[in-house]
């Protein structure tokens, strides 16, 4: 029991000082290129995240499906949802940085639109986490109910802010985020 | 050299203690105490203990069990500090951001008593085997101290690194400092309290503690002393037309009610 509990803690050192190592590089990454970060953004369907994530669409075909080929179909369901999730959650992170960057502008308006960014990737970023702890459980347990609704929502308030963003700082170039 | 009472031992007591002591000092001069009230409190506290200690140690007259005794309530009363250290980082990361201030707290608040709970498990399944109550009280209470702030400041970096938050200097430079010293620490006091190398080994662990402290404090001195670099003008930030276009193609389609 003893060496179980000696293996935790040093387990427990180890991995907060690799946090502090993470920390401390993405800090220096981000001084170093807070440009270029937009381009990091990949392009969502988000139709058809919409449509994986739609429980009518589980009921239905629960109702079609034996009981073995449903979890099959859900299984690979949940994976394509998985990948959705992470997908968003890496663009919030992208536009968190972008926006954190575009905070030490002079203009007072692009400063709150990137304030109003920054927290709804945030926000994002928190949904994206605890949807892909439900999306995981439900992996082992294809039963079981995920709810993404509240992701798709943060993800269209962000979309306008970005947008309203990319308006302030480029006002002759008709962005379209 | 690596021995108790060792010039290098009586080094790495005393010079820690007293720059943190001037480091208290320094805050308190640029009114800095008020911004970071709680870690100029630890601070001083630190430099309060240490006179009071390094002392009591060196007396002939003051028993063993009397220095274990004042030494193990004083390690009470820094916990408690500790604790208040790592809260106020905690609030000074999330708060800075709406979305996150409420999440911040619940993070602390349930991982604190999660951590809680584990470090007295832990604490039950010490070994006791030292003649002196003290010293093996002492063991146990810095080995489930260390177990609580290690695992706060691992859920505060990964947290972080996780969500891409923006650290003010100060801050970054007092959560740095308690996250090295705290999983060096721990590591350092998994091994003695629970017995699993030489005695002869001791000393060599007691002095890497020493040495994690001092090197902890000249990061808290480099942070809070050294003024942060002016960030440098940022270029606009223009994000690339075509990725845009296809993302607001889609979120539109999706916002239309």
């Amino acid at each position: 029991m003893i060496l179980v509990i000696i293996i935790i803690l040093f387990f427990t050192a180890a991995a907060t000082m690799a946090a502090i190592v993470g920390v401390a590089t993405l800090r220096r990454l981000r001084a170093k290129r807070n440009a270029g970060h937009a381009a990091e953004i990949e392009a969502i369907d988000i139709e058809a995240f919409r449509n994986l994530a739609n429980p009518v669409e589980e009921t239905y075909l629960h109702d079609r499906l034996t009981s073995v080929e449903f979890r099959t179909v859900r299984r690979a369901r949940l994976r394509a949802v998985a990948a959705y999730v992470q997908a968003a959650g890496r663009n919030a992170a992208v536009l968190i940085v972008v926006g954190e960057s575009a905070m030490a502008s002079a203009d007072p308006q692009t400063v709150e639109a990137a304030r109003q960014l920054v927290n709804q990737a945030l926000m994002l970023r928190r949904n994206a986490f605890f949807v892909l702890l439900r999306v995981y459980v439900a992996l082992v347990w294809p039963n079981a109910r995920i709810a993404a609704i509240p992701i798709l929502d943060a993800y269209g308030e962000m979309s306008g802010s970005a947008m309203l963003l990319g308006r302030l700082q480029n006002p002759t170039v008709p962005v379209r985020l | 050299m690596f021995q108790a009472h060792s010039f290098l031992w009586h080094y790495l007591w005393v010079a820690p203690n007293v720059l943190l002591g001037v480091l208290a000092g320094v805050l308190w001069k640029r009114k800095l105490h008020k911004e970071f009230r709680s870690f100029f409190l630890f601070a001083w506290f630190e430099f309060v203990q240490w006179l009071v200690l390094y002392p009591m140690d060196l007396l002939p007259r003051i028993s063993a069990a009397t220095f274990w005794t004042t030494y193990w309530v004083s390690e009470i009363l820094e916990s408690v500090l500790f604790f208040l250290v790592v809260s106020d980082v905690f609030v000074s990361l999330f708060s800075q951001y709406e979305a996150l201030a409420r999440f911040g707290k619940l993070l602390i608040r349930w991982g604190g008593a999660l951590l809680i709970v584990t470090a007295a498990g832990i604490a039950a399944y010490a070994p006791a085997q030292n003649r002196y109550w003290g010293i093996q009280a002492n063991n146990i209470l810095e080995e489930a101290i260390y177990v609580v702030v290690s695992g706060l400041m691992l859920l505060l970096f990964a947290s972080a690194a996780y969500f891409r938050l923006a650290w003010q200097h100060k801050v970054y430079g007092i959560a740095l400092g308690l996250g090295f010293s705290a999983c060096i620490h721990l590591a350092a006091w998994a091994i003695s309290a629970n017995r699993i190398l030489p005695g002869s080994t001791h000393n060599i662990i007691d002095l890497i503690d020493m040495a994690t402290s001092h090197v902890a404090v000249l990061i808290w001195f480099y942070y809070l002393l050294i003024p942060e670099k002016a960030p440098a003008k940022q270029p606009s930030v223009s994000l690339p037309e075509n990725n845009l276009a296809v993302w607001n193609r889609e979120l539109e389609r999706f916002l239309q009610p």
